[in-house]
């Protein structure tokens, strides 16, 4: 099987820890819901990944150097 | 603290990454920095501060409506595109949709681009050595019969007659046994081969089963990937100085070319963004989806649309995890507010299943609020204001 996550295309994902995540929500004042979503059987998930985790994401960004977003696992 | 590589003294570093700005705009100010090398940490603070200035003055206003500007600033070059469907890609004789029926395409997100490309990488010595980029190119080019002999058919005798040409067959690394086994399989025929002779036909005497065993046999894909009819190969000059060859197929079957020895799956993309969903996850699609409406646009002359557009629209097509289409079987289509989705299309479904549902709307978008009148909840539409001095004792009962 080919490790997606080395495509130049997928940035990194990884699953983020549950205080780090509160954190982030106060921040943005939203719901773990408000999230945009990933399925769980998206091929660039981690492997620990579980429905109802949310997914760091770190894209090289085209307008700053390095966006971080989030995204929901859903089924 | 961040490292910067700069040449500029601390003070300076210091007044320059106290600022709001991102990491590229404080690259740019120390590079200005860095050609003025009589300028006091004075000057530079100044200079920081007006860039920053300048940089919280652009930024998007709370409130403004960013779906509706990017729609007029995507929308109104689009006016200025082809609308011919086929075009050279410029690159790699291989015909590829562009102009409007390509972003058509990409917003609609249409299952299957209209014409199905892959720009397919390779890795190390197949990279830089012909024989071994064409030994890639092999295993990715679907090869039917014709391409690696003359096929005949004996009436008389009621048989198909296949000569095969050596030199192909070694080329394409395919024995003239693996070619009758092939046969054998997809037809449920019984062959005999002889050397590069391979002869079949079919059980009972019969004219019209003999025409359709030469018909499937046409089919047949003896090796490489079926959905890929052509690939060429092209010797480029990659970013770095150094040459390497670079193969582009006509047809695409992504997740079948990772698999492949020899191609470099980290480089490697096609132009269906479902192919790349499917086999890269959500994060790829929406890169892809950025890279090809941008490219789209480009192609065309029109690469002044500011990119934070087409992410917008790349961002809310991925939203759900899966890729969805802008549009009524889309975005349009799945709006909380009914007045909206009847505004849309198909007005009186809408209003009728909304009707049978008990649907209720709450007013809180643009389209809802002109049809009844209403200030829309957009820039100063959704401010209140209210003149007077607040006394601070009734403060509290005010609102």
């Amino acid at each position: 099987m080919v490790d997606v996550s080395q495509h130049e295309l997928v940035p990194e994902h990884t699953v983020l820890e549950e205080e780090t995540l509160e954190e982030v929500l106060t921040e943005y004042d939203i719901d773990r819901t408000d999230l945009p979503k990933i399925k769980r059987n998206d091929p660039a998930l981690p492997d620990d990944a579980a429905v109802g985790n949310v997914i760091k994401i770190v894209r090289d960004s085209r307008t700053t150097d390095q966006a971080v977003v989030y995204r929901l696992v859903v089924e | 603290m961040t490292e910067v590589e700069y040449d500029v003294d601390d003070d300076t570093i210091a007044v320059v990454e106290d600022t709001d700005l991102p990491r590229r705009l404080k690259n740019e100010v120390y590079e200005e920095l860095e050609t003025r090398p009589d300028a006091t940490v004075e000057d530079a603070d100044e200079l920081a501060k007006a860039v920053e200035t300048r940089y919280v003055d652009t930024r998007v206003d709370p409130l403004d409506p960013v779906g509706t500007v990017s729609a007029q600033s995507i929308g109104e070059p689009g006016t200025q595109l082809t609308m011919n469907t086929f075009h050279y890609a410029g690159v790699a004789e291989i015909d590829v949709t562009q102009g409007l029926p390509r972003l058509i395409e990409l917003v609609d997100a249409r299952k299957t681009p209209d014409t199905p490309m892959m720009t397919v990488h390779l890795e190390d010595e197949y990279a830089t050595e012909r024989e071994r980029a064409h030994e890639v190119v092999w295993n990715i080019e679907a090869t039917k019969i014709l391409a690696l002999g003359d096929v005949s058919t004996n009436v008389a005798d009621m048989r198909v007659q296949i000569s095969l040409n050596r030199d192909t067959l070694e080329e394409r690394m395919i024995t003239p046994e693996e070619v009758a086994e092939i046969i054998e399989d997809e037809l449920g025929v019984s062959t005999v081969q002889q050397g590069t002779e391979i002869q079949f036909g079919p059980e009972e005497p019969s004219y019209r089963d003999l025409l359709q065993l030469v018909e499937e046999l046409r089919d047949i894909t003896f090796k490489g990937i079926e959905d890929i009819s052509r690939v060429v190969i092209r010797r480029e000059e990659m970013d770095d100085g150094s040459e390497e060859f670079v193969l582009y197929t006509e047809g695409s079957a992504f997740g079948d070319v990772l698999e492949i020895e020899g191609v470099d799956a980290s480089r490697t993309t096609c132009n269906n963004i479902h192919e790349i969903h499917r086999n890269l996850g959500i994060e790829a699609a929406r890169e892809a989806i950025i890279e090809e409406t941008n490219n789209t646009l480009a192609e065309q002359g029109l690469d002044d649309v500011n990119v934070r557009h087409l992410m917008l629209v790349a961002d809310i097509m991925t939203n759900n995890g899966e890729i969805e289409s802008i549009g009524r079987h889309g975005i349009s289509g799945s709006k909380d507010s009914v007045l909206a989705r009847a505004a849309f299309e198909v007005t009186v479904n809408h209003l009728l299943n909304a009707a049978i549902h008990g649907e209720v709307d709450t007013l809180q978008g643009v389209t809802e609020n002109v049809i009844v009148g209403k200030p829309i909840k957009l820039g100063t539409g959704d401010v209140d204001l209210r003149m007077g001095s607040i006394d601070s004792s009734s403060e509290s009962q005010a609102d």
